[in-house]
């Protein structure tokens, strides 16, 4: 019995094989390919090599913040704020870390975006890299599930409101299915809430989404990403392929090492100098009443603005089409691109970030234009 | 004597279970600060003084209710109140302005902020009146306005944030005669164990 004999089978068995060993060319797992000879090219865009360490640097400081915010933080409904309040107002640098923790989850998911964009914009994707792009977004994914899910910890008004929003959404999807089908978006909200509304159950599967099994799915894609980044080193870039390159050690890494020290200067400076909370108005703040008012201005974070705004304003299966789509063409992106120019793929990035960008600043005056107020 | 019994009348001492909410502070602050505020600046309850919750008037003890009554006839600035249905900063505008001139400023609502401005009941650089005039809350001193605190925390952390500075900068030049040094040192040890290979049989 050889390869052969066993058909389509084998040879399914013998293109993964392949395309792993590709993907995953373990020999290069040495001091000599990682560390001595590994070059990093020099050109226009080398700074864009730097974002994922940049990234992987703020991810640590959610780790180190967040394990200090767990020896005071408390997951019940009736504790949860005040576990919050205590810790800002009594305890010896709360506040700060609290903070710190605060800035530096938008700092990692603005900079993670930076870097999904420009690697998009490189043609970083292109083959052998195609895993690593794909682990990329999926990192980018979990990234948004620990902001939706730290969202609601605090247990104040805008954190309950806002997740009652979200989870609110996945039931409206049930429209749209056929048939049996249509129950499966309100299962899956059930599952996700734990019960009939925002309560306990969903804040005890919120905090153990947050601190234990998102952390375990980043820490499972992130080892796959870095592995393959290690054994493939940086890619090319440019069209052109660039003479110029810097030894990764300790040059590249003695740069990224520097811009990490200044990035924690700049976390820390903001995070002592301007309380994350002082942006948006108090009563959003206040402990969530289920009997009480809902105060104005419930939104969520920053950073889903890019997928809130339009819901404001477009069809719900429109927004959720738009948004299934480009989930799958991200992932996809290293096969539907595998030819198109890194001109155009930059214009795209262009395109993709301007989007990005001016929904984020101006939704809100975007909204008021069109909707004429909330 | 008609003034006084309207004033009483307002203030509630007929009737303690009826409590009024100034909401022409409230939507002067809105309108001028642009930000969302609710009844918590002054009232011990965001949703202001009526109603059974704790901290409204249905909710008080008859001890409270003698401390509310006290505080509702408190008409002279300089009295010290201490209202069950008021939060500090509410006790305090009783206390610096007095019941009477605080009705008659309803009328004048932006003009509350400039009796306030020397004080600072939550320590975090910015007075009172101007946290008023912002629609921030007067009793959190991680709330403010985001640009005005930079500037008051800058120049109190000035010396811790040139001590991490200092620290910083010290640490990656450390960091970059270390990483230096073992740059060089393992790639000695390497080229020892290249040379080592070529002179094995």
């Amino acid at each position: 019995m050889n390869a052969r004999s066993h058909g389509r089978p084998a040879r399914l068995v013998t293109t993964l094989v392949r395309f792993m060993a590709d993907r995953f060319p373990m020999h290069k797992l040495n001091v000599e390919a990682m560390i001595q000879k590994k070059e990093v090219p020099l050109h226009k865009m080398s700074w864009a090599y730097y974002l994922g360490g940049l990234v992987l640097f703020f991810f640590g400081i959610q780790l180190i913040t967040g394990l200090l915010l767990l020896f005071y933080y408390q997951p019940s409904v009736s504790d949860a704020h005040a576990s919050v309040e205590y810790l800002t107002r009594y305890v010896p640098g709360g506040a700060l870390i609290r903070n710190v923790h605060a800035w530096s989850s938008s700092a990692m998911i603005l900079t993670l975006l930076v870097h999904l964009i420009t690697t998009f914009a490189m043609k970083a994707f292109e083959r052998p890299r195609e895993l690593t792009w794909i682990s990329g977004v999926l990192l980018l994914l979990i990234t948004f599930g620990f902001g939706f899910t730290g969202y609601l910890l605090p247990w104040h008004q805008i954190a309950v409101s806002a997740t009652k929003i979200g989870l609110g959404s996945i039931e409206l999807l049930g429209q749209y299915l056929p048939g049996s089908l249509a129950d499966i978006p309100t299962r899956v909200k059930e599952a996700i809430q734990g019960e009939a509304s925002v309560g306990q159950a969903t804040l005890s599967r919120f905090f153990a989404a947050h601190v234990v099994l998102l952390p375990l799915a980043a820490f499972a894609v992130l080892g796959l990403h870095l592995v393959s980044v290690q054994v493939h080193g940086m890619s090319q870039g440019v069209d052109v392929p660039s003479r110029r390159t810097e030894r990764f050690f300790p040059f590249f890494v003695l740069k990224d090492a520097s811009l990490w020290g200044v990035m924690f200067f700049v976390l820390v400076a903001l995070a002592l100098c301007v309380p994350f909370e002082s942006f948006f108005s108090y009563p959003l703040f206040e402990p969530y009443d289920p009997l009480g008012s809902t105060p104005d201005g419930i939104k969520p974070e920053w950073y889903f603005y890019f997928v809130y705004y339009p819901l404001e304003l477009l069809p719900f299966w429109l927004v959720n089409l738009l948004m299934g789509a480009a989930v799958g063409v991200l992932l996809l992106a290293p096969w539907i691109f595998k030819g198109t120019s890194r001109k155009t793929l930059r214009m795209l990035a262009a395109g993709a970030a301007t989007y990005l960008v001016v929904i984020t600043l101006f939704g809100d005056a975007i909204y008021e234009m069109l909707k004429g107020g909330h | 004597m008609r003034p006084l019994a309207l004033i009483l009348l307002l203030s509630g001492v007929a009737a303690p279970s009826a409590a009024l909410a100034y909401a022409e502070f409230q939507k002067h602050i809105q309108a001028t600060s642009g930000r969302n505020v609710n009844c918590a600046v002054c009232h011990a309850h965001g949703d202001g003084p009526d109603g059974v919750k704790p901290g409204q008037v249905g909710s008080l003890t008859p001890a409270e209710v003698d401390r509310l009554n006290r505080a509702r006839i408190a008409f002279e600035p300089g009295q010290t109140v201490d209202s069950p249905i008021l939060n500090a900063f509410g006790n305090h505008i009783v206390f610096t302005v007095g019941k009477r001139q605080l009705l008659a400023l309803k009328n004048d609502p932006g003009a509350l902020a400039g009796r306030l401005q020397e004080t600072d009941l939550d320590r975090d650089g910015i007075s009172d009146g101007q946290e008023l005039r912002d629609g921030t809350h007067p009793l959190d001193a991680q709330h403010g306005d985001p640009w005005k605190l930079m500037k008051v925390n800058t120049r109190r952390y000035g010396l811790h944030l040139v001590l991490l500075a200092v620290a910083t900068f010290l640490g990656l030049y450390g960091l970059g005669h270390i990483l230096r040094w073992f740059g060089r040192t393992a790639e000695a040890a390497m080229q020892g164990l290249r040379d080592r290979g070529r002179d094995e049989p």
